[in-house]
């Protein structure tokens, strides 16, 4: 799928936008989005789409506890003129924000999505974008679309256009069959990349999404494989038939932080994400494993038991000014590094359970924020205020889970067509 | 190669209760389907004596000379101990008396480990069998190793399976 931005973001006022982000909650106002001509498309009318997508970027909108919208409702219909020409008497007094939009047929067979944001007391545009898409990613643009109105509310880059990777299981024990799946964080738009041949494990993916690197038994061994999303083309990490696993790309995608084991030795290394020679950033006898990069990519944390047992660790992306981090009561594993930088996701590990927790990024602060006791390998969503991770039943069967670390809420389990481990939250998709 | 870890694995009933029905080549040559007995286990499958061929009966005479193909290790460990040691000094007897078998190192972690620490303690374990058996002389050529981590049920243990 493409997305050609066409339109120039125009009159981007972010001092505006940076005096409501003070604000608690801002009400943002989402009316109908609007369409110069009823046309149909494969995907529904351009009255339909604009419709949809109105109550997607509002239930987007209401998934950010920041914000609070205000859903369309039909007897808010915007005429196309209105759009770009709104009247903001309407919004006064109601909301502080108003999103307004349109969905246009094009002669080639797309749409074009248009999307405008509001300072609604300072009757002034915050913000635009536009896309063209085709019919059937509209849902792609509505996110977009949100991620507009929730940056120009507050400063921080919208999330909800991203993707979740994972491993789709079926049967159980010896006879699971396994595939790389992806889906749109929401649930949609699912699919299987890899067809269940082989067991496969860890899909972890580039930060827009459009590669995967993941493990797979291809060769009869588990090794990493880097694979585009879009075209299927891939190749394996690093020549030769050494082990490699835990891969994780590095904040600009260049890199591939993962684990090699060499004579019974396992080391994190750093690759070029397209291929070339590896280099070694670790030599402790044990186990190195499981890196996460910092959002800067200076530093790598990462998992070694070279005191014994599991505990967070962190260096310089070269490998130097290695220094452990975990002091808490029993092990601290695979860690991930939260995108502002300040926390740490980990896999606590004791008394024969595993517990997600979250500490911060200098170690201190932790605490465990799952009941388990199978729960593991969490990662976080770009806006750094929830995560997905693995839980397995008694039975060995495992599910998706999302937890928010505001704390309080349980966790909410993720629908997949089947069992599902391994999950991987993907940045903003471009 | 499942299949063939499976078949060796219901000749040393280690295995899950399935696994006899994915390896329909045993069954035929062997025996009727074993079932699953008391704690999920099968039992023994084949009547003493039933006939076996090539392969087959290189892992029946394999399994009853060195007396195990599994050895043990103590939870997140990679060192063996005397018992391990000492099954594999018979497995390497084996080996060097039949040096034309190949032979597949299976490592496993421990259950509930972590994913990738249990693939790299699995390694661990795999090369320390087939480091062992270097030492006692069976030739390098004749082992290969891997790791499953906790992606198969069981204790943690490394297995030799035989290939060819």
């Amino acid at each position: 799928m493409t997305l050609l931005r066409y339109l120039v973001a125009g009159g981007t006022l972010l001092a505006g936008s940076a005096a409501i982000a003070q604000d608690a909650a801002p009400i943002v106002a989402v009316p109908p989005l609007s369409t110069p001509a009823d046309k149909p498309t494969p995907s529904g009318s351009t009255a339909a789409l604009a419709w949809q997508a109105s109550k997607l970027i509002a239930s987007d909108l209401q998934s950010a506890t920041e914000l609070m919208p205000i859903p369309p409702d039909q007897k808010d219909f915007y005429s196309y003129p209105e759009v770009t020409a709104p009247t903001f008497a309407k919004w006064r007094g109601r909301a502080g924000l108003l999103v307004t939009g349109f969905v246009q047929a094009r002669a080639d067979g797309r749409v074009t999505f248009g999307c405008y944001v509001y300072d609604v007391q300072k009757g002034r545009e915050l913000d635009r974008t536009g896309f063209a898409v085709d019919p059937q990613d509209w849902r792609r643009a509505a996110h977009k679309c949100s991620g507009l109105a929730y940056k120009a509310a507050t400063g921080a880059p919208g999330i909800f256009d991203t993707r979740i990777a994972y491993v789709s299981e079926s049967g159980t024990g010896d006879a699971r069959v396994r595939r790389i799946a992806l889906m749109d964080s929401d649930g949609y738009d699912h699919s299987f990349i890899t067809a269940g041949e082989t067991m496969v494990l860890t899909p972890r993916l580039s930060p827009s999404a459009a590669r995967v690197a993941y493990v797979s038994y291809m060769t009869g061994r588990p090794q990493v494989r880097v694979r585009d999303v879009g075209s299927g083309a891939e190749h394996s990490l690093v020549p030769g038939d050494a082990m490699t696993f835990a891969p994780r790309f590095s904040p600009d995608g260049n890199r591939i932080a993962f684990s090699m084991t060499i004579a019974g030795n396992t080391d994190i290394y750093v690759v070029d994400s397209s291929g070339g020679m590896p280099r070694r950033l670790t030599t402790a006898p044990g186990v190195d494993t499981d890196p996460s990069f910092s959002p800067d990519g200076t530093r790598i944390l990462f998992e070694s038991d070279r005191s014994g047992d599991q505990q967070v660790y962190a260096m310089n992306a070269d490998g130097s000014d290695q220094r452990r981090l975990s002091f808490g009561a029993g092990a601290h594993a695979a860690p991930d590094w939260s995108p502002a930088g300040d926390r740490i996701a980990f896999t606590w590990r004791g008394g024969g359970s595993l517990r997600v927790g979250v500490m911060n990024a200098d170690g201190s602060d932790e605490h465990v924020l799952t009941s388990g006791p199978s729960d593991e390998g969490a990662t976080w969503g770009p806006s750094g205020r929830d995560m997905v991770f693995q839980r397995s039943d008694g039975a060995g069967r495992r599910s998706l889970y999302r937890i928010s670390i505001a704390g309080g809420g349980d966790a909410q389990q993720i629908a997949t067509p089947q069992d599902a481990s391994d999950p991987d939250w993907s940045g903003p998709v471009d | 190669m499942r299949n063939i870890f499976l078949a060796l694995a219901a000749a040393a009933a280690f295995l899950p209760t399935n696994a006899s029905a994915q390896f329909p080549h045993f069954v035929q040559r062997g025996a009727p389907p074993p079932q699953p007995g008391p704690l999920g286990r099968p039992p023994l499958p084949g009547p003493p004596g039933a006939p076996l061929f090539g392969i087959d009966a290189e892992r029946a005479d394999f399994l009853a000379r060195s007396g195990s193909a599994n050895v043990y290790f103590g939870s997140g460990s990679t060192i063996l101990g005397a018992p391990a040691k000492a099954t594999l000094g018979a497995q390497a007897q084996w080996l060097l008396a039949h040096p034309d078998i190949v032979v597949r190192i299976e490592g496993y972690g421990d259950p509930r480990d972590t994913r990738d620490h249990a693939l790299a303690v699995g390694a661990g374990r795999a090369d320390a069998v087939r480091d062992y058996l270097v030492l006692l002389g069976v030739p390098a050529l004749q082992l290969s190793d891997v790791s499953f981590g906790e992606e198969r049920p069981g204790p943690g243990r490394a297995v030799t399976v035989l290939v060819r």
